[in-house]
């Protein structure tokens, strides 16, 4: 049970749950219980990995009384998003933030409107004219760069500022945000089954992830087991689903530097793969498979073929793929060095996923936590200690062949652990739970709260882009403003997942 | 006088001729860089389509451009086909109409007010690709001045016509084999290609050729890629003809220098902005090596 605590204690309990930077920072959110007479709440939960589980606090504030607390993103820096978000939502302000802009809502929204709160409605509809400012250096001889929302690429909304020396980058504002779409606030009254396809479709790259955290939550939340056969499949999705985004993520890299061979053998590599998803799943995202209690379909031995036969053509075009890029001196010479994220840093930011283990911060979810079958895998994260680029790219290439020696092991498993119900009935009824699992990107945690009549009540969903994009910023600088795309492309930061 | 009409005259067929062929060069090289990535790739005539698309379509000008903007495509293809009409050997072999430093201040006229309308319509990507371009074009020169020096060492003389290698005699000395090599390599820088810059890429913030003509559309747009295309006929026609030690047709060696650009374009990715030093750095040692060798 987590302990409740004053508003005024929140800077003395995060200190005592971050134990100096042992236990990062998971996820820092509101809710509004002012209907069982609660007021609203901060959450604030914190990674205990010895333990393999999370813990923290609540903060209460009276609705009536003082909607300030003191911020504590001057001894965890990682909270700043999250304060600034809650700040967005619930109208709860904290106080000496460095950075206290709005974050989700921009210009078009009206001040002091707080979409969780209760008492907006679903359908809201409003239209104000609030201030956004985007930071700028000035100077001498200074100028800015404004780079989107729109670009030239098939790619998501997102306005970057650059504030240019010449070539060189002094400082980079990210402005995003920009297609919220109110998940959070739109599965609220819906029964998990109901919110389902919606959460599977927060983002692409991550819809088993982001559905596997969802089911773990709600799982916990009405205390239910769910069958071995299910748990070796769900395991066997997610490492389908880190193959199929890594691949694609080494194939784009290039990309940013026009090597065009290794770029067209990624896209072939890709799209062996979702076809292969769809062979699966029926449809290329593996959509579908998992739900509350189970999963939905089996996977049969003739599919467990076509996965092997798959996984060694794939394997083979990775290989090629990695010689390529060592033996590339000129593209070494472009990624090494590039877009260095330090230890500290990766720690400071509690940054997650591939980001953070180029960067020696051993952080992998399916090590720190016990889900799925990860556990008898015998499994150790895969880390370098550059941080930048290149680690990048080849954390993504040595967890790559980690992964296939997985699905190899996954399949002797599902063939050893014979016919079994794939689900378990769910009884619904109040409670909460959190999920987490580990994704290409990095780990995916939600927070979900059942009421009485088994409907959702609150939904968080923390993705792994979340936690990583506040590190963009820090990685450009010192770099010249023709790198960025190849940065950005390093960190593969998606929008739709903050976009929730 | 006959000479001189009939040599005008036939500097403006040839100018003509290149023009008709160049986007088909460009459409070659794109042919053989998707082959080489396994793709199938566009037809070789995709870019005649793409011109005339281009043509037909309406000239969007914002409000903030002046006459420069306007001007610049215009005096750019200009010059690349004044470049086109005094390459020798195709049709005007015989004729003495273009001067080596002509030339290349002729095509230095054109990058120049190319650089100016970047900068006019005030966006900061056309800055960008406008201090880009300069920067390299400052390296690019003094290479490619140096090559023609060889050259007209060579044959003592600084008409392009007369600098036309002789077979009987350069034939694969070391002097001509270190300036084909270098001039190839100014030649990528000079004309946008991998490894200095990326032609098909979409990212703003890479570019530098392509970071100039953001802000262009419709006809001014296909004259700025119709003289981009002819340039690299021209480039690679002068290359075939004046440092290429081998008795090939000339037509032959621009279809071939083609191909060596699309393998070269699919072997190299884009180099760092400031490497790009280095490169023409190296293309002028091995041009005044060259000199020292003659």
């Amino acid at each position: 049970m987590m302990t409740t605590i004053m508003p005024e204690a929140i800077l003395m309990a995060a200190e005592k749950m971050s134990a100096g930077g042992k236990h990062p920072l998971t996820a820092m959110f509101g809710r509004d219980e002012t209907a069982n007479g609660v007021g609203y709440v901060i959450y604030c939960y914190f990674e205990i990995p010895e333990n393999k589980t999370v813990d923290g606090f609540k903060v209460v504030f009276n609705p009536n009384g003082s909607l300030e607390y003191d911020s504590i993103t001057h001894i965890i820096p990682a909270a700043a998003w999250y304060e600034r978000e809650i700040k967005d939502m619930f109208g709860l302000v904290p106080k000496g933030h460095p950075d206290l802009r709005s974050l989700v809502l921009h210009e078009t929204f009206p001040e002091d409107f707080y979409p969780l709160r209760k008492n907006v409605k679903v359908n809201a509809k409003v239209r104000g004219e609030r201030q956004f400012k985007v930071r700028t250096a000035k100077g001498e001889g200074l100028f800015e760069v404004p780079v989107g929302p729109i670009h030239a690429g098939i790619i998501e909304p997102g306005h970057f500022r650059f504030s240019q020396a010449g070539e060189a980058m002094l400082q980079l504002d990210a402005k995003l945000f920009y297609t919220h779409r109110g998940i959070e606030k739109a599965v609220e009254g819906k029964t998990p089954y109901e919110a389902l396809p919606i959460v599977e479709r927060i983002c692409g790259a991550c819809s088993v992830s982001n559905t596997w955290s969802f089911c773990q939550a709600v799982e916990k939340a009405v205390n239910v087991k769910v069958p071995r056969r299910a748990e070796i499949i769900r395991t066997l999705l997610m490492e389908l689903e880190r193959i199929t985004n890594h691949v694609g993520d080494i194939g784009n890299i290039p990309a940013g530097v026009g090597f065009n061979p290794a770029i067209s053998l990624g896209g072939r590599l890709k799209e062996k793969l979702m076809r292969l998803c769809e062979a699966v799943a029926g449809n290329r995202f593996l959509r579908g498979m998992i739900i509350p209690g189970g999963v939905s379909m089996d996977i049969t031995p003739e599919l467990c073929d076509r996965i092997h036969q798959v996984m060694d053509e794939v394997a083979d075009g990775v290989e090629d793929m990695a010689t390529m890029f060592r033996e590339q001196e000129n593209f070494q010479n472009r990624i090494q060095t590039t877009g260095i994220v330090r230890n500290q840093t990766a720690m400071d930011l509690a940054m997650v996923g591939v980001g953070a283990r180029a960067s020696g911060y051993s952080h992998d979810s399916r090590c720190d936590f016990s889900y799925g079958v990860y556990d008898e895998l015998d499994f150790k994260p895969y880390t370098k200690t550059m941080g930048d680029v290149a680690a990048r790219l080849l954390v993504r290439i040595g967890e790559l062949s980690a992964s296939f020696e997985m699905v190899d092991k996954l399949i002797e498993l599902l063939n050893s652990c014979g016919e079994q119900e794939l689900s378990v009935a769910m009884e619904y009824n109040e409670g909460s739970g959190w999920g987490i699992s580990e994704s290409a990107r990095g780990s995916n945690f939600q927070y979900v709260a059942l009421d009485g009549d088994g409907r959702i009540d609150r939904l968080f969903v923390r993705s792994a882009s979340y936690a990583n994009w506040p590190a963009l910023p820090i990685a450009v600088q010192g770099d010249i403003i023709p790198d960025f795309p190849l940065i950005n492309k390093s960190f593969e930061l998606c929008y739709a997942c903050i976009d929730r | 006088m006959e000479y001189i009409v009939t040599s005008i005259g036939l500097s403006l067929v040839q100018g003509f001729v290149l023009l008709l062929i160049a986007p088909l060069v460009a459409g070659i090289i794109n042919k053989v860089k998707a082959r080489l990535q396994k793709r199938q790739g566009a037809s070789i005539f995709q870019e005649y389509f793409d011109i005339c698309k281009w043509w037909k379509k309406a000239t969007i000008l914002t409000p903030y451009t002046g006459v420069i903007f306007v001007l610049a495509p215009v005096v750019y293809f200009m010059t690349s086909f004044m470049a086109a009409t005094m390459v020798p050997g195709f049709l005007t072999g015989q004729f003495s109409m273009g001067d080596a430093f002509i030339f290349v201040y002729i095509l230095a006229l054109g990058r120049f007010f190319m650089t100016l309308s970047s900068m006019d319509a005030a966006t900061s990507f056309g800055g960008m690709g406008g201090s880009r371009e300069i920067y390299i074009s400052v390296l690019v020169e003094p290479a490619v001045m140096l090559a023609i020096l060889i050259n007209s060492i060579r044959y003592h003389s600084t008409t392009l016509s007369a600098m036309v290698i002789d077979y009987n005699e350069a034939f694969f000395t070391v002097s001509a084999v270190l300036a084909c090599v270098a001039f190839f390599l100014v030649m990528l820088a000079e004309n946008s290609r991998l490894p200095v810059d990326n032609p098909d890429t979409h990212l703003e913030l890479t570019m530098i050729h392509e970071c100039m003509t953001l802000e262009y559309s419709g006809k001014l747009l296909s004259l700025i890629h119709l003289g981009s295309y002819l340039k690299i006929v021209v480039f690679l026609a002068l290359f075939g003809a004046l440092y290429v030690p081998v008795e090939i047709p000339l037509a032959l060696k621009v279809l071939l220098g083609a191909v060596l650009i699309g393998i070269v374009e699919t072997l190299n990715n884009k180099m760092r902005l400031f490497k790009v030093r280095v490169y023409l750095g190296a293309a002028i040692v091995l041009l005044l090596l060259a000199i020292i060798a003659e």
